[in-house]
């Protein structure tokens, strides 16, 4: 039996090309991004649906609590002068959570392609450039990369290429990882049960064992940990890098 | 149906989802952040509202016991003030009454000064009359005769207007 992971699917090509860019493809990590967005802006104005101010609803109630929640995680890591992070913190966070849970009803995750975690990278990149040459001005951001001997430069350059790298590839990996050992399991399910079965003498065997009746159920039990825990985990480790990174940049 | 690689950089994707991520941030603000960070912050300025009306309800409550103290030592005074002109008063009216008792007393006891003399004189008339009955009888005794009844009662009359006269 082949196993046979691939990237996402491609479903339309347009026939003209770009330089650079090369041609523009809709796939599937596109598709189910806005399937992810009409969810989470969805659930947005459901849970933000006639507000009082009084003897709120559960729906209001959770909604507070989320705002809150994203409210003291953004100023309890950056402090108080980040307050215009929080929209941008609670979305990476929205969308990060939502896309590495969405594979649970059998979509392909957005976030197991690296384009979509380089794009976050990148600006979380941006902001974190910005914040340096806000506080040292850009002599002083330039300068940064010499400290503290010149020698060390190519280093350093190194090291402020590699946090965007690596904050997209451990996302990104982590999810990868998910899916290719799901697919692993269930192949290997598939193949234990049709040896057990085939077990079985006689035309009863020979039916039987072409059904995978061990990918019922102990594939959920797994996915606890590879999707569950390493979805919410993973979005919860790029939103407390990113703030921690951009605050740090701040700091000088 | 064609795939891509399993690890690659789509130039497309990663515009797509840097619009995507900008559209979403736009989305949360506008759907999330901004109905329910108002809701918040009207709650918040309702409370502030409710303390600071606590607070003046609270400055009422000390200023009206501050006027409720004076008024209460001012009456406390009046009713001192009127309790003395009060005790003074009472004196005055016992020591009156006490008067008026004596002169009471002492009229009485004319009065039955002057009973006692007219009783006492009313005493000596009747026993003026008993002594005329007796001296009647006495004389009839000393006559030895039964006067007639008609004489009899107007001797007795005579003797008693006599016997009046004299005394």
């Amino acid at each position: 039996m082949n196993v046979d992971i691939t990237g996402a699917k491609i479903f339309y090509t347009f026939p003209f090309s770009v330089p650079v860019l090369g041609q523009l493809r809709i796939t599937e990590t596109m598709v189910v991004s806005w399937i992810v967005m009409v969810i989470i802006t969805g659930l947005c104005i459901f849970l933000t649906r006639d507000l009082k101010v009084q003897n709120i609803s559960k729906r209001q109630a959770a909604a507070e609590f989320i705002v809150e929640t994203a409210n003291k995680f953004v100023i309890g890591n950056m402090g108080e002068a980040f307050r215009y992070m929080i929209p941008f913190v609670a979305a990476l966070f929205a969308t990060s959570l939502f896309s590495n849970l969405i594979s649970l009803i059998g979509l392909r995750s957005p976030t197991a392609d690296l384009s979509t975690e380089a794009a976050w990278a990148i600006v979380v990149f941006i902001m974190i450039t910005y914040q340096k040459i806000k506080a040292g001005g850009f002599g002083g951001y330039l300068k940064g990369f010499t400290q503290p001997i010149p020698v060390l430069t190519p280093f350093n350059i190194l090291s402020e290429l590699s946090t965007p790298i690596s904050m997209a590839c451990r996302h990104f990996g982590n999810i990868l990882s998910g899916i290719v050992i799901n697919t692993l399991i269930y192949t290997a399910l598939a193949l234990a049960s049709s040896a057990i079965l085939g077990l079985i003498p006689g035309a009863v065997g020979a039916v039987l064992k072409h059904i995978p009746i061990l990918d019922v159920g102990i594939p959920a039990i797994l996915g606890v940990y590879f999707d569950w825990f390493t979805g919410i985990m993973q979005a919860f480790i790029f939103c407390m890098l990113t703030t921690l990174y951009i605050a740090n940049a701040a700091e000088g | 149906m064609q795939t891509q690689q399993l690890v690659t950089l789509v130039p497309w994707t990663l515009i797509a989802q840097l619009l995507n991520l900008a559209l979403q941030v736009y989305l949360i603000k506008r759907f999330l952040f901004k109905p329910i960070n108002n809701i918040l912050q009207k709650r918040r300025e309702m409370a502030d509202a409710e303390i600071k009306d606590a607070e003046q309800a609270k400055t009422e409550a000390l200023a009206m016991k501050e006027s409720y103290e004076k008024d209460m030592a001012e009456a406390r005074e009046k009713a001192g003030e009127i309790l003395t002109s009060a005790e003074k008063t009472a004196g005055a009216r016992s020591e009156e009454i006490l008067r008026e008792a004596n002169r009471q007393a002492v009229a009485i006891k004319e009065k039955a000064e002057k009973d006692i003399e007219a009783e006492k004189r009313k005493a000596a008339r009747e026993l003026k009359d008993d002594i005329g009955g007796m001296a009647v009888d006495l004389a009839g005794k000393v006559i030895e005769r039964e006067l007639n009844e008609q004489d009899h009662e107007k001797l007795i009359d005579d003797f008693i207007r006599n016997v009046g006269e004299a005394s």
